[in-house]
């Protein structure tokens, strides 16, 4: 094996849903996050649970990115691919988010009764300049997986990985074990051990290249591997929310899955309602009662639960809704990521409507955006939605450890938490529609809401300066929130120049990577993304006036003549022609290379 | 949580005069809910009144405690977030034949199955009334409303049937014009721990005048028992009082299948498992951990 020394390297494994792919990207971030590395990974996980073996939708693997510096997003394309047969590779292949000098080793598994695909994937391989490395599992391996009933191929190409990016074997074994080691009986365990060394053989002595990247082992007890969707589950635990109100629906369940298990132990429960309308209904009873809660859900539960969004205003109840973006519009693709729900966040739910909407753009936003926004939505009583996607919730960071705040009463939110947010803090004493706020219990406060327009007292009143007036005070809450909100941060502190690159929420990443890159060839380029996104800052057409063209990067679709959702909505508030620059509904997440592309393509 | 100083009477419990047309059974309803927490002296500030949309979700608003009027079939969801969070509260709510059977038959389904504590009245008038006169699912055959002038087509629900069927805890029915059997049916209601379901039998004055002969009794019967609810005071002697073991469901579902309108209590099991109580105590049975421990299993 001939070693290579890399800053940074992507590498995918694909298997059939149900073989352990997942589990073994776990095994993998873990082990290199131990030897010091930054890693980021992305799973792709078929919609459905187990479709039938060696078919498309079977497919199921990890996309890993390490480098030896911090990383903020997947990257762009692969540089080496595993495997396990030709048809989650042809599947990928659709993708084309290869290099060109992608390595893909192919197991030659199951090609004695599918020659003809086989060589019709690597054809297609070979025709699109990848170079494909057939490899047969050795037969002392392929008789273990046999014992084991078909299970433990995700261990050989574990080993193999291991081997191919100088992973020693010891660190692996760690985290093997500290995954499976009490979960197999000895012997099952023992033979994937077996089988994870056969691997580690095999690519020693059969494949040529290894790779390495630096990075010192380290012990640091302060460094955690987090996903997003975890993230915020335990940001929710710090922010003091009690009560997690949630119906299954994907990508938001694991958020329910987290809190069912760690919450109680912090004073909390987690709720399972009949329905998505329940699910935010029971939050809204529990804050009615004073008792913090929030909903997670994904875009069809977040159409379902407008009704009450709505209410929650006009009721002046505070509420939490957590959207974890999907591809859309209806049940769409499940799995796959967009940016399009941002359009029913901020203007959903019929009437004039009033709301705070929060984007996250990596794992350390969602462990503060649930303080954030219980701070809004008690101060406002304005319903507060905290907007994640597919891709920030599946993928793992590791990270410095976050500083907690135990919140408690929110007027002691800490400045950090503001300031992270690029906000200042709410004015004291801010109107309400009805005077009357008292939590039950309290005596002489009776209060009683309703989604009915009220006058002050709280009585139901349909008189036309009565219903102005209502209007007028839940606007203005909003406007405090406008007041309050700094300039965003300007990507490597360019204030003016040829272009500015503008984005929310999970694009974060990849658009800082290419702004900076651009930045260091000489391009006159700015960029910004938004962590408030509704409603947006007073100052924002001055910084826009610094740049001769303003351009989106928004994961939604877009052309000629459709704006996508923020392009539309910046545009209309400051007049400025902006238009989206990437604009794609594809599912996957936009590389920082498409984004330089594209900025090089404008500035040529 | 703090006593009231003065004994809580019917005039503390007034608020603006309620919008609801003379004669409308809404007034019984509310007055009777009043007269009980009067007589079991309940703090008027440790009570929520929700309810969801039409001519019942109004009632929240006329009872001077905590209320929430909520959306059309939701008070349910609603409430159970109060019960989850708050369970020291005394927890009423208000619905509509429309609003519990139709919109938010899914949420009833779930809140009898849940059986998490509160009183839930249904008022049924058998028909949409504040959306002025269409059928509902309680509507009886071949009655004329606006979206089905020729008469209503199909058999209505048996709300008492239905709510037996799906395991309910407390299944008791009613009537708005018998105040004294309404008011003992709240109290056997709320002293029974979980989802006490009462039917009330409500008149319409404006859309369905005729429907209930309030001023004759031989068309329906009560069940009586120890464990059960007294017949309504005025109405003994004047119509027949059956005998019937509430703890006897199989009984309970012939009444309530019968063509013959029964009032009373249907069934009661008091020992139904309740999910709020289920999710509380393992909340409360759960050690505690410190904050500095949320990422103890996520290092590196």
């Amino acid at each position: 094996m001939s070693k290579e020394n890399l800053k940074v390297s992507r590498f995918e494994l694909l298997m059939d849903a149900g073989f352990g792919a997942q589990k073994a990207g776990d095994i993998l971030i873990r082990a290199f996050a131990h030897m010091g590395k930054y890693v980021f990974i992305e799973p792709m996980i078929p919609a459905e649970i187990s479709p039938p073996a060696r078919s498309r939708p079977a497919l199921s693997g990890v996309i890993v990115r390490t480098a030896e510096f911090d990383l903020k997003n997947i990257g762009n394309d692969t540089d080496l691919i595993i495997a396990q047969h030709e048809i989650v590779l042809d599947r990928r292949l659709d993708d084309e988010e290869y290099s060109p000098d992608c390595k893909i080793l192919l197991d030659m598994g199951y090609k004695a009764s599918n020659e003809d695909s086989y060589e019709q994937v690597c054809k297609r391989a070979s025709k699109n300049g990848i170079n494909v490395y057939p490899f047969e599992l050795s037969a002392e391996a392929q008789m273990l997986i046999k014992a084991l009933g078909g299970k433990g191929r995700n261990m050989y190409y574990l080993g193999m990985l291991s081997a191919i990016y100088c992973v020693p074997e010891e660190f692996m074994i760690d985290e093997i074990t500290a995954i499976f080691g009490k979960r197999l009986a000895p012997e099952v365990y023992d033979k994937n051990i077996k089988i994870f060394h056969y691997g580690h053989e095999h690519a020693s002595t059969n494949f040529q290249h290894s790779y390495e990247i630096a990075g010192k082992p380290s012990d640091d007890k302060d460094r955690i591997l987090i996903d997003g969707n975890t993230a915020l589950s335990l940001g929710l635990i710090d922010a003091g929310v009690k009560l997690l109100s949630g119906y299954p629906i994907t990508p938001a369940s694991s958020i329910m899955h987290t809190l069912a298990k760690v919450s109680p132990s912090y004073g909390g429960m987690v709720h399972q309602a009949e329905d998505e309308i329940s699910a935010i209904g029971t939050a809204l009873g529990s804050y009615f009662g004073g008792v913090p809660a929030a909903t997670a859900t994904s875009g069809p539960g977040l159409s379902l639960k407008q009704e009450f969004i709505g209410y929650a205003g006009v009721a002046e109840i505070p509420i939490i809704i957590i959207d974890v973006q999907r591809s859309g519009p209806s049940t769409g693709m499940p799995t796959k990521t967009e940016q399009s729900d941002l359009t029913a966040a901020i203007f959903g739910a019929h009437g004039d409507h009033t709301k705070i909407v929060i984007g996250v753009g990596n794992v350390l936003d969602c462990f503060y955006a649930p303080a954030f926004a219980r701070y809004l939505t008690e101060k406002l009583r304005l319903p507060v939605f905290i907007m994640s996607d597919f891709i920030m919730a599946n993928s793992y960071k590791v990270i410095e450890k976050p500083k907690t705040c135990e919140l408690k009463d929110v007027d002691d939110i800490p400045d950090y938490i503001l300031d992270h947010f690029w906000m200042d803090r709410l004015p004291d004493n801010i109107e309400m529609v009805r005077d009357i706020q008292a939590n039950p219990g309290t005596p002489g406060q009776m209060r009683r809401v309703t989604g009915l327009n009220t006058d002050k007292s709280g009585s139901v009143n349909y008189f036309a300066k009565t219903n102005q007036r209502s209007h007028a005070v839940r606007n203005e809450k909003v406007h405090h929130v406008q007041r309050a909100l700094r300039a965003p941060e300007l990507f490597g502190g360019v204030e003016e120049g040829e272009l500015l690159v503008v984005g929310w929420g999970t694009t974060r990443g990849s658009i800082a990577e290419a702004v900076h890159s651009c930045q260091d060839q000489g391009l006159k380029v700015g960029g910004m993304c938004f962590r408030v996104v509704y409603p947006l800052p007073l100052m924002l057409k001055e910084i826009f006036s610094k740049f001769k063209k303003v351009v989106t990067v928004e994961m939604a679709y877009g052309d000629e003549y459709k704006r996508t959702p923020l392009a539309m909505f910046l545009r209309s508030k400051t007049l400025v022609d902006i238009e989206p620059m990437v604009c794609r509904a594809t599912g996957r997440p936009i590389s920082p290379q498409t984004i330089e592309n594209e900025i090089k393509e404008i500035l040529k | 949580m703090s006593a009231q100083t003065e004994p809580l009477t019917v005039k503390d419990l007034n608020t603006e005069s309620p919008r609801w047309c003379a004669g409308c059974g809404d007034f019984s309803i509310i007055m009777a809910v009043k007269r009980f927490m009067v007589d079991a002296q309940l703090t008027a500030h440790e009570t929520v009144n929700v309810s969801g949309i039409g001519c019942s979700g109004r009632a929240s608003f006329y009872i001077d405690t905590y209320g929430v009027h909520s959306i059309h079939g939701r008070a349910i969801p609603v409430a159970m977030g109060l019960a989850l969070a708050r369970p020291e509260l005394n927890l009423f709510i208000h619905s509509g034949d429309g609003d519990a059977m139709s919109i938010g038959g899914c949420h009833l389904i779930h809140g009898v199955n849940k059986n998490f504590n509160c009183v839930f009245i249904m008022y049924d008038n058998e028909l949409y009334a504040l959306t002025k006169s269409q059928t509902s699912p309680t509507t009886r055959k071949g009655h004329k409303t606006n979206t089905q002038p020729a008469g209503s087509y199909l058999d209505p629900i048996h709300a008492v049937s239905l709510v037996l069927g799906i395991g309910g805890s407390f299944v008791a029915s009613t009537a708005d014009w018998m105040p004294d059997h309404l008011t003992n049916t709240l109290k056997a209601a709320f002293a029974h721990k979980g989802f006490s379901f009462v039917h009330v039998s409500q008149r319409c004055p404006h859309f369905d005048p005729n429907n209930f002969d309030h001023k004759t009794s031989s068309w329906f019967s009560f069940l009586e028992d120890d464990k059960g609810i007294a017949p309504d005071k005025r109405l003994v002697g004047k119509t027949e009082v059956v005998k019937h073991d509430p703890t006897n469901k199989e009984e309970a579902f012939k009444f309530a299948s019968s063509e013959r309108p029964y009032f009373g209590l249907f069934y009661v099991d008091p020992n139904k498992p309740r999910y709020d109580q289920i999710l509380i105590n393992q909340t409360k049975e759960t050690p505690s951990q410190p904050i500095a421990d949320l990422f103890k299993t996520f290092k590196i």
